[in-house]
């Protein structure tokens, strides 16, 4: 399929609907998006001794991840080399082989075949086990957190995560270990296309005051004045806007790290103890994140929020529907207590009966399905708040938007989005890597506020 | 476990199923606070623990108050969750959805003076906006205290018979 220029218009800051409902735009999804890029897997944590293992997907393919005897990650297809069925059908746990129901081939921890069930008498040494092994999968880690990839061309998982990583290390590296992810991840299904809950994660903080009321108004704290869009506030002055090369981006609210948790003196405590370590390490700008709120997506289909920290990864099911798997980030090195009130808060605002959650399925679920109509969905959807008011910064890298409030990291996921689904292979997105960031015209947006602002008289 | 314990008396569990019926007719009617001040005692630990699917051979324990839940709360959380549906500002309830549950298989057991242990079934099926229908059923294990004011529950354990819960939420109170 040719023509997604028609589905992504750039320069006028808009999508066609049709990225939310059509079959042939979803099929294109799977196999220039899903089976090229990094996709999440998981974390050190989850599989933490040899013989480990946990299920996943990697769009709609089950994969298996297991940690290998020498401490190494193996992923691979969770299919039969036989006759396709799925190996394994438990969540996580620790084995030795898994064991395919239905003949009983024996496959290793590493995905090899190692055993046929009465081979000599059936296939009188005619089976080539060593080609029989489970398809297996790219797997990289950045920061213990761990990564599968289909596409040997891709790039390592520290070039695609890219610049991101400058922020990432903030708090994956941390000031002494970084985060780690707790499970089990709750599960469950949302009507909704893949990309509704990303492109909010990654980018929409304009939605917090007006869905989120009653949950704001319910908790209280420092983000209690959004509710119902009703203080009047400064939103420039409040916090950014980021997006990256291949997509990934997110929203910083300043200071406002655990405004989601109720009951959080243990995890304020931890970021207050912490902070000058990360004042030292990557100095005040990165401080400046450290003790902020984020609302993020890595591409394709992974999002997080740094603080309340939820982590979420959104299974596609098709286009209409997906599976929306939840986990906890918790500092490493914090005390079990503390892990565990993370943990819970986290999932109380964000899990499956979640205060804020529960406000944000609805949503999903109306501004995909709406476009069944065959008119409505000729029509296309905004996303050109805060246009020209964004562009490079001398020291966050990728492009800078000023406000939380704002859309930029919207248009960088669609950019991004685009030209994956152009481009014939990675050498076509690599020949872009100078020029990816040419649609944000205004390059001195930043240079020019920046000096404005010091030139300003300080109270 | 059960066969040593005392099932309640005729009378005591059909107080108890009684109940449970009012205790239903209230959040089918959304009277969300009333449900919580007629049901609810104030030690409540409400919980609908999360369980892996894993091997029988597994012998990792099962989940404690500890671990990820989908609910975890005290008198307190349980009290905020039934304060925002009743600030007026869930979009997604108004128009409001429909809601109804059928509770069965009630089992129960004294375990302490005044105090009983029991076990339930519960069906819920929501119905929302136009055509949306899911239905939920769990198991439901309860510890009851008789007051003068009537049975309140202080600890209840919630089973979902799902690992991957077929709904978009599971706000709502069982």
């Amino acid at each position: 399929m040719n023509g997604s220029s028609a589905l992504v218009d750039n320069a006028g800051a808009s999508q066609s609907r049709r990225v939310f409902w059509d079959q042939d735009v979803y099929q294109l999804e799977l196999e220039r998006i899903f089976s090229r890029c990094w996709l999440m897997l998981g974390h050190d944590s989850l599989v933490p001794k040899p013989g480990d293992f946990i299920t996943t997907y990697m769009a709609e393919d089950r994969v298996i991840l297991s940690r290998q005897p020498d401490g190494s990650l193996k992923a691979f297809i969770n299919s039969c080399t036989h006759r396709g069925n799925q190996i394994c059908h438990a969540d996580s746990g620790s084995a030795k082989a898994f064991v395919c129901n239905y003949h009983g081939w024996v496959f290793g921890q590493d995905g090899s075949l190692v055993d046929v069930p009465m081979e000599e008498r059936c296939y009188h040494s005619d089976l080539d086990k060593s080609k029989l092994g489970l398809a297996p999968i790219r797997v990289e880690t950045y920061k213990g957190f761990i990564f599968g990839c289909h596409d040997p061309e891709a790039p390592s998982l520290e070039d695609y995560l890219g610049d991101f990583c400058w922020y990432l290390d903030t708090i994956w590296d941390g000031p002494d270990g970084g985060l780690e992810l707790v499970g089990p991840p709750l599960k469950s299904t949302l009507a909704c296309n893949w990309k509704v809950p990303t492109e909010n994660f990654v980018g929409d903080g304009y939605h917090v005051g007006w869905t989120h009321a009653a949950a704001l108004q319910m908790i209280g704290g420092e983000l209690a004045g959004l509710s119902g869009n009703r203080a009047d506030m400064p939103f420039d002055d409040l916090g950014l806007q980021f997006t990256m090369r291949h997509g990934h981006g997110f929203g910083l609210i300043d200071n406002a790290a655990t405004a989601i948790h109720v009951k959080r003196d243990g995890y304020v405590k931890y970021l207050e103890q912490t902070r000058g370590g990360i004042r030292e390490k990557f100095g005040p700008e990165r401080e400046r994140l450290y003790v902020g709120h984020w609302n993020t997506s890595i591409f394709p289909n992974c999002s997080f929020l740094y603080g309340t920290n939820t982590f979420k990864i959104w299974h596609p099911r098709g286009p209409h529907e997906i599976e929306v798997w939840t986990y906890t980030m918790v500092p490493k090195n914090a005390d079990t207590e503390t892990k565990r009130s993370i943990q819970r808060e986290a999932i109380r605002s964000f899990g499956t009966a979640g205060t804020l959650e529960s406000d944000d399925g609805e949503n999903m679920s109306s501004a995909t399905y709406n476009n069944n109509g065959i008119i409505t969905r000729k029509g296309r959807m905004n996303s050109s708040m805060g246009k020209d008011r964004e562009g490079p910064h001398p020291v966050y890298p990728g492009i800078v938007g000023v406000s939380f409030i704002g859309e930029t990291s919207y248009r960088g996921f669609y950019r991004f989005w685009q030209e994956i689904l152009d481009a014939p292979d990675w050498a076509a997105i690599r020949a872009n890597d100078d020029t990816w960031d040419a649609m944000w015209t205004n390059r001195n947006f930043w240079p020019e506020r920046l000096s404005a602002k010091e030139a300003e008289p300080q109270d | 476990m059960t066969e040593t314990r005392k099932p309640v008396g005729m009378e005591l569990h059909h107080a108890i199923v009684n109940h449970y019926s009012a205790e239903v007719r209230m959040l089918q009617n959304q009277q969300y606070r009333e449900w919580f001040d007629t049901v609810i005692a104030e030690d409540i630990h409400y919980w609908m623990p999360v369980y892996e699917q894993r091997f029988a051979r597994d012998r990792r324990p099962d989940p404690t108050p500890g671990d990820a839940a989908i609910y975890n709360d005290d008198y307190a959380e349980l009290l905020q969750r039934v304060d925002r549906l009743l600030t007026g500002q869930v979009w997604m309830e108004d128009p409001p959805s429909r809601i109804r549950y059928f509770v069965t298989n009630v089992e129960a057991f004294e375990i302490a003076p005044f105090e009983f242990e029991v076990f339930s079934n519960v069906l819920v099926h929501r119905n929302r906006r136009q055509s949306e229908v899911y239905v939920h059923t769990l198991g439901r294990e309860d510890k009851l205290r008789k007051t003068d004011s009537g049975f309140k529950v202080f600890s209840r354990k919630l089973n979902i018979d799902a690992r991957v819960v077929q709904d978009k939420n599971l706000y709502f109170f069982a």
